[in-house]
């Protein structure tokens, strides 16, 4: 298995295993009479430590295969493994419990909650995972710092602009240290420069601190800086994407984060690090 | 978590203060109510008790036996109630000023009375001052028997208001004329010193002529004496200090009795007890249908109180749709939400209720200050306004939070 991995997936650059696996997942939505498949026989898997984009044009059933990952649906057949555990029929409390320790959510619109403090939105996965008052201060405050807002965290959120709005929403997404985070168009509400620091921010986590990142999104140009496309076309994947509908190529490892990141060495360095530490494993 | 709900539910109150006050005024005038008008209304219904101690709550007499007993017919004087019973129980009344107040004779004989040329039947009561203790005789004119009358065997009446009426006529003033005249009882001269007024009902002394118990037996009626016993008397009536001591009493007054009467053990009674069960049954019944009253309309005000948190909490799940959705995205569960959104109506009722109660002790501290009747908070009501608002919260904020638990993330997230 492991060598067919490798052969298939030949543009990832090192092994690790697989976070989420999707197996022969379809999906349907039944209106009266008329069935329609918004998801047909689709299976992928994402690595840990990889970033990826979900694309594909309106209607190619990406939002319903977020959904899916999410955990906020249940897939009509078929199975999805997250991390060892068989997510695909648990019950609604089965569901939640796992959204909350392994799902990090960004959305597009950021979606704090107005009443709380940065901190306190932050905080809010912790609380619903019944952490304490104090780990939860503390690990709140080391997320924002891990996002350059350590000076706001006192701020109710409409006195933060766009782009650190969605700051603390990645705060919030990542400080309960989720196995994957799941980001619907999170530079959708954001103007470009603002949306390309969010995706700086996206790929210095995702380097620095090794964290799963999956990002919904429409927009080829971040697509084609991602480690990989995962391609819909009505319901079904589409393997070459970026090429075929959206006439882009993707971008090399070393040209990924250009015109957005500034220190590709250093990142080259930790990627061989990376792949040092898990060869042995696998 | 249970904190953490808490302060949330606490924090959306203060988000809306003004629409969160307004959700609260149900539960704030029912609450309110209840404690008001049932901290009030102890101390109106103790005024309402005192009224109706002439009716007899605070009273026994002492009634000749029942003349159809076994043997009663071969026993000459059967039951009959004297002077010697009334020393008996003066002596007993004396010996415990904590549970009697007074004793007083009632002496009666039908008389035929005269005024001028206007001759009338009436009942001739001899009796003491005190008989406006135990007894309701309102003076219209004139005054009432005092102790010297009874001293000096004086030969004074207080006149029935119809007897009056009937000998003088209805005019007020040819009834106050009537004062210091003198009537014939039986032929026997008696000078009027007072005239009651007119109560109504077959009990009342309407129809009645008071005189002192040592005038009728001396001057007026002659002869009333049992053979070895004494005066005759009708009845003894003994006035109580209060409701409470009614069993107490009774038992008391039987004892003395049958020792007095030498009552063989085995023997009934040769004598009846009236007691105040009745009158007190039917405060009691009062009282009751009172308090039922006041407490069913504070409930429907409170009910209608929680209609309106049921209504603004529906209003709250649908505007915050998608915060419900976040927080399930995040992890919060069926419940996790289900909580929030109960906590959040419980909140509203008991702040609502809080508020209420607050202000009721306000008011019923006012009024007792300002018309100087005893109001006292009654913590019952307290407890039950605040039980009962709980229950409200609870019942009625069930509903929309269930409605907000069972959102569909997916939709929730959705929602614009």
């Amino acid at each position: 298995m492991a060598t067919e991995y490798l052969t298939q997936r030949s543009q990832i650059d090192y092994v690790t295993e697989p976070v989420v696996r999707i197996e022969y997942v379809n999906k349907e939505f039944t209106s009266g009479d008329e069935t329609f498949k918004a998801l047909d026989d689709v299976s992928f898997e994402i690595h840990r430590g990889e970033m990826i984009a979900i694309m594909g044009p309106s209607g190619s059933g990406k939002s319903t295969l977020m959904n899916l990952i999410g955990l906020l649906d249940t897939p009509t057949s078929g199975t999805y493994w997250l991390g060892d555990q068989d997510v695909s029929k648990l019950d609604r409390t089965e569901q939640a419990n796992v959204r909350n320790s392994q799902i990090g959510f960004v959305f597009q619109s950021f979606n704090l909650l107005p009443r709380l403090t940065a901190l306190k939105n932050v905080e809010l996965p912790m609380i619903y995972g019944r952490v304490s008052l104090r780990e939860r201060d503390l690990a709140a405050r080391e997320a924002l710092a891990s996002v350059g807002l350590e000076s706001k965290m006192n701020n109710l959120p409409n006195t933060l602009s766009g782009g650190q709005k969605q700051r603390v929403a990645v705060a919030r997404a990542l400080v309960h240290k989720p196995n994957i985070i799941l980001a619907d168009e999170p530079t959708g509400a954001l103007d470009t420069r603002t949306g390309n620091e969010i995706m700086h921010l996206f790929r210095t986590l995702n380097r620095e601190h090794g964290l799963t990142i999956i990002i919904v999104t429409h927009d080829p140009d971040i697509g084609r800086r991602m480690d990989r496309v995962i391609g819909l076309r009505d319901g079904k994947l589409s393997p070459n994407i970026l090429r075929e509908y959206y006439n882009v190529e993707m971008l090399d490892a070393d040209n990924e984060t250009i015109t957005i990141e500034p220190t590709r060495e250093k990142v080259a360095v930790e990627r061989i690090a990376n792949q040092a530490a898990i060869a042995p494993a696998s | 978590m249970l904190k953490e709900q808490v302060l949330m539910a606490l924090d959306s109150l203060q988000a809306n203060k003004f629409r969160s006050l307004l959700t609260m005024l149900g539960i704030i005038i029912g609450a309110g109510t209840l404690v008001a008008v049932l901290s009030l209304g102890n101390a109106v219904q103790s005024t309402v008790f005192e009224q109706f101690v002439d009716l007899g709550t605070r009273r026994i007499a002492v009634l000749p036996g029942d003349p159809n007993a076994i043997g009663a017919r071969n026993t000459p004087g059967y039951g009959l109630v004297s002077i010697q019973d009334y020393d008996a129980l003066k002596a007993l009344v004396e010996q415990h000023p904590d549970i009697f107040r007074t004793i007083v004779p009632e002496v009666s004989a039908p008389v035929s009375v005269r005024a001028g040329t206007t001759a009338v039947q009436a009942a001739l009561v001899g009796t003491t001052k005190d008989y406006q203790a135990v007894q309701t005789v309102p003076v219209a004119y004139g005054r009432f028997l005092t102790d010297a009358d009874e001293d000096q065997s004086a030969r004074v009446g207080v006149l029935g208001a119809l007897v009056a009426e009937d000998l003088f006529g209805q005019d007020p003033e040819a009834l106050a004329a009537a004062i210091g005249q003198v009537i014939e009882i039986n032929g026997q001269p008696l000078q009027v010193v007072g005239i009651l007024e007119q109560l109504g009902g077959p009990f009342s002394s309407d129809q009645r002529v008071l005189a002192p118990v040592s005038t009728v037996r001396l001057r007026l009626v002659g002869d009333l004496d049992l053979p070895g016993r004494g005066l005759e008397m009708s009845s003894i009536l003994l006035a109580l200090e209060s409701e409470q001591n009614v069993d107490q009493a009774e038992g008391l007054m039987r004892s003395t009795l049958r020792a007095s009467r030498e009552v063989a053990p085995d023997q009934i009674d040769d004598f009846r007890l009236n007691l105040p069960t009745q009158a007190l049954g039917v405060l009691a019944g009062i009282n009751g249908a009172i308090t039922g009253f006041i407490a069913l309309v504070a409930g429907i005000s409170l009910v209608v109180g929680g209609i309106g948190i049921m209504n603004i909490m529906l209003v709250a799940v649908t505007e915050r749709t998608r915060e419900i959705g976040v927080r399930k995205a995040l992890g919060a569960t069926d419940s996790d939400v289900l909580g929030q959104f109960v906590l959040e109506a419980l909140a509203i009722s008991l702040v609502g209720s809080l508020i209420g109660v607050a202000g009721a002790i306000g008011i019923v501290l006012l009024v007792g200050v300002a018309t100087g009747i005893g109001a006292s908070i009654s913590w019952t009501a307290v407890g039950l306004a605040l039980a009962f608002a709980s229950a409200i919260g609870l019942g009625f904020g069930l509903y929309p939070a269930r409605r907000a638990a069972l959102l569909q993330p997916i939709e929730a997230l959705r929602y614009e």
